[in-house]
């Protein structure tokens, strides 16, 4: 009896020793991780010009459709980005544009134009956890949250449609929209393949799925993903269409002007 | 409603000839987008208007088209369009009576890196206000506000030259415009308060209102200037034309009023506090055909200040509040110099405004609840709204009008015999 417990702590000593090699041997702690990640998602490159298609559909399969092409421009890796997006559909929001400067410690800054009636609004950003235009995404989804609100712990590593990940559960530090996320990370880009939303019962309600990724401009990018909601039988899927990086968005584009005037060459 | 007048048919040559002058012409027909609507308000109060059922009833098709200009030329080189709108309307209220209003239609350009210029019928809008508005004097269209249309249909489209000036040091906004009045309430659609009635009139009413005649001394201008400080927007405005109410007296004995010369002044701050967007706003109203204040026929001069704040409480839950004050500066003049018979104006008023806006399913439920409140008329107004997207291209959307007041004089309690309750079907393309 004795032996055995000798030999079962020998055996976990070990594998502790093992599994603190292998991290040590990669190098990275499940915070890295997460941090690159947000790096790859949503910082790849200096400027992004995409068209995004994303499909609203309830659990009865009827679709509602999204389509805006999205500029972005960063200023510093993880801190201060801008965004600009053109709606195309659905028909009675084409032509409004939104704009959002996302600042790393305080709340975004966002405007919305209305053409109909030529109004520049001023929209309150304190909602990162609604959803984005009525979609599964929330705002949070959309542009990012910062590692530290997170307490972050790798659970195991684990090869996901033949791609090694990084298993990492994340739990809040404060108040958030889950309480317990666990992401799929890819080894070798760190894009998000997979990750998990949990509820105050401990319920899977919310899963995103990167479904094609594509190597653009050499970057690896996530061009196919979808987000389900368990509870409700809701799904968005999102396509991303014509992406371009690192193609010259200036500064000015982000401002009241092209609000009001959209820059064609950039949107259409 | 603007009926294809003299006027109009200047605009669109005017337009159409800019285009046409630049080559080519039109390559291919631009895509058209739009939706038809169908529109009905019961009315649940009574009043002396043309009809006792209803105060809204008609279908509209709204259609709208871009065009950008391409290839090597001048207008393609500086980054031209030309943006159409027009809604063809079929008006039961006035016995199928068909219009078309054209909403917009104008050449839009970039001759420099910082000059836009946009010239041609457009829809102008700046100012903080939610539905109350301190320095924008672009014209509005209170009877579509108060019968229940969109919106869209609260601002109506001036006929001005925009030029937007885009300097390192702030942005400067400069509109010339012909003087277009407010569409309000003149007893046939809705009924209001007639000083010559004696007391809230309908089709007794005969006022006879005298729009300042167009000619290049009678061109409104406004300014704005504006920049950003870190998030907050600081703007200044300056304003050169025509009160666009018809408040003020021209012939008592004739039943005349007018718009009368006005200048206003002001600024505005907007930005983010306690974890909402806050704006202040205030204006100076100079009456500048009675600067003494004391012509008991003319509009006193007023200072206008307004606040407001709007707070996201999550769950798609939002919140604004607003209060504007309004006092008139040569009070003691004008009462000094009224007749016995004349009715009173008070020289503040308070006005409380709030938005409650919830959305459901996924965003295509939008129910809302505006509410305007003056302690000092003892009036006010209730908007509610339920919309509903049941699919991208159609929606639906319930709501009533219902101002009270307890007298009959005040800005909401004028109208509180058009309370209605209307509903709207639309499908858009």
């Amino acid at each position: 009896m004795r032996m055995i417990r000798t030999l079962f702590l020998i055996g976990a000593f070990l594998f502790l020793g093992f599994s603190k090699i292998c991290s040590a041997q990669e190098g990275f702690s499940a915070q890295e991780v997460i941090a690159k990640s947000r790096l790859a998602f949503f910082y790849a490159a200096n400027d992004m010009r995409v068209k995004i298609s994303m499909e609203l559909i309830n659990q009865n399969g009827h679709k509602r459709v999204r389509e805006l092409t999205m500029l972005r421009k960063d200023y510093e890796d993880g801190g201060e980005q801008k965004y600009f997006m053109y709606f195309h559909k659905p028909a009675d929001v084409k032509d409004t544009t939104f704009m959002v400067y996302k600042y790393p410690d305080k709340d975004d800054d966002r405007w919305l134009f209305i053409p109909a009636i030529d109004l520049v609004k001023r929209i309150a950003a304190n909602d990162k956890f609604s959803s984005f235009v009525g979609s599964d995404f929330t705002y949070e989804d959309v542009s990012g949250r910062k590692p530290e609100e997170d307490t972050h712990h790798l659970l195991r590593k684990e090869v996901l449609n033949d791609n090694n990940c990084f298993v990492i559960e994340s739990i809040p530090r404060g108040k958030a929209e889950y309480t317990k996320r666990i992401s799929w990370m890819d080894e070798n880009n760190f894009l998000p393949l997979k990750e998990e939303f949990y509820d105050k019962q401990n319920e899977l309600y919310r899963q995103f799925e990167a479904q094609e990724v594509k190597e653009i401009n050499g970057i690896m990018t996530i061009t196919k993903r979808v987000m389900r909601n368990l509870k409700t039988g809701h799904r968005t899927e999102v396509v991303f269409q014509e992406v371009e990086y690192n193609s010259g968005i200036t500064d000015d584009i982000f401002s009241e002007r092209y609000l009001r005037k959209a820059p064609m060459e950039w949107v259409k | 409603m603007g009926k294809v007048n003299l006027d109009t048919k200047l605009i669109i040559s005017a337009v159409a000839m800019a285009v046409t002058a630049s080559q080519p012409i039109f390559a291919a027909m631009p895509d058209m987008h739009g939706f038809a609507e169908f529109d009905y308000g019961a009315k649940v109060s009574d009043d002396n208007t043309k009809r006792d059922d209803f105060n809204l009833f008609e279908q509209r098709l709204q259609l709208k088209t871009n065009y950008f200009f391409e290839g090597e030329n001048y207008l393609a080189e500086k980054r031209a369009s030309v943006h159409f709108k027009g809604d063809f309307t079929v008006d039961e209220y006035f016995s199928g009576k068909t219009d078309f209003e054209l909403r917009e239609f104008n050449l839009s350009l970039t001759p420099y890196n910082n000059l836009d210029v946009k010239l041609g019928r457009q829809v102008l809008t700046w100012g903080t206000g939610d539905y109350l508005f301190v320095n924008d004097l672009f014209p509005k269209d209170y009877v579509s506000f108060f019968s229940g249309r969109d919106d869209e249909y609260l601002k109506k489209p001036s006929d001005a030259l925009k030029m937007s000036f885009f300097p390192s040091l702030a942005n400067v906004d400069f509109v010339i415009s012909r003087f277009e009045s407010n569409t309000i309430a003149e007893g046939d659609r809705l009924s209001f308060f007639d000083s010559f009635q004696g007391g809230i009139a309908g089709t007794n009413s005969d006022r006879d209102l005298l729009e300042p005649p167009s000619r290049a001394s009678n061109l409104e201008y406004a300014l704005r200037i504006y920049q950003s400080l870190e998030s907050h927007e600081l703007a200044f405005y300056y304003f050169r034309g025509f009160d666009k109410n018809p408040n003020s007296y021209k012939d008592e004995t004739a039943r005349q009023l007018f718009y009368p010369r006005l200048d206003v002044y002001g600024g505005s701050l907007r930005g983010p506090v306690m974890n909402g967007i806050g704006n202040v706003e205030f204006g100076y109203d100079n009456s500048r055909e009675d600067s003494e204040g004391n012509n008991r026929l003319i509009e006193n001069s007023k200072v206008k200040i307004l606040s407001g704040y709007e707070k996201d409480l999550g769950n798609d839950f939002k919140v604004g509040l607003q209060y504007l004050y309004e006092q008139k500066l040569d009070y003691d003049d004008y009462k000094v110099n009224l007749l016995p018979a004349d009715f009173v104006f008070d020289e503040l008023r308070h006005l409380l405004t709030q938005r409650i806006t919830k959305l459901f399913k996924n965003q295509t439920v939008n129910v809302s609840l505006f509410n305007f409140y003056s302690p000092s008329d003892k009036d006010g107004y209730v908007r509610p709204t339920v919309s509903y997207h049941i699919t991208d291209q159609w929606k639906s959307t319930l709501g009533a009008n219902l101002p009270w007041g307890e007298e009959d004089m005040t800005e909401f309690g004028q109208m509180k015999r058009n309370k209605n309750v209307y509903i709207r079907v639309r499908y858009s393309f």
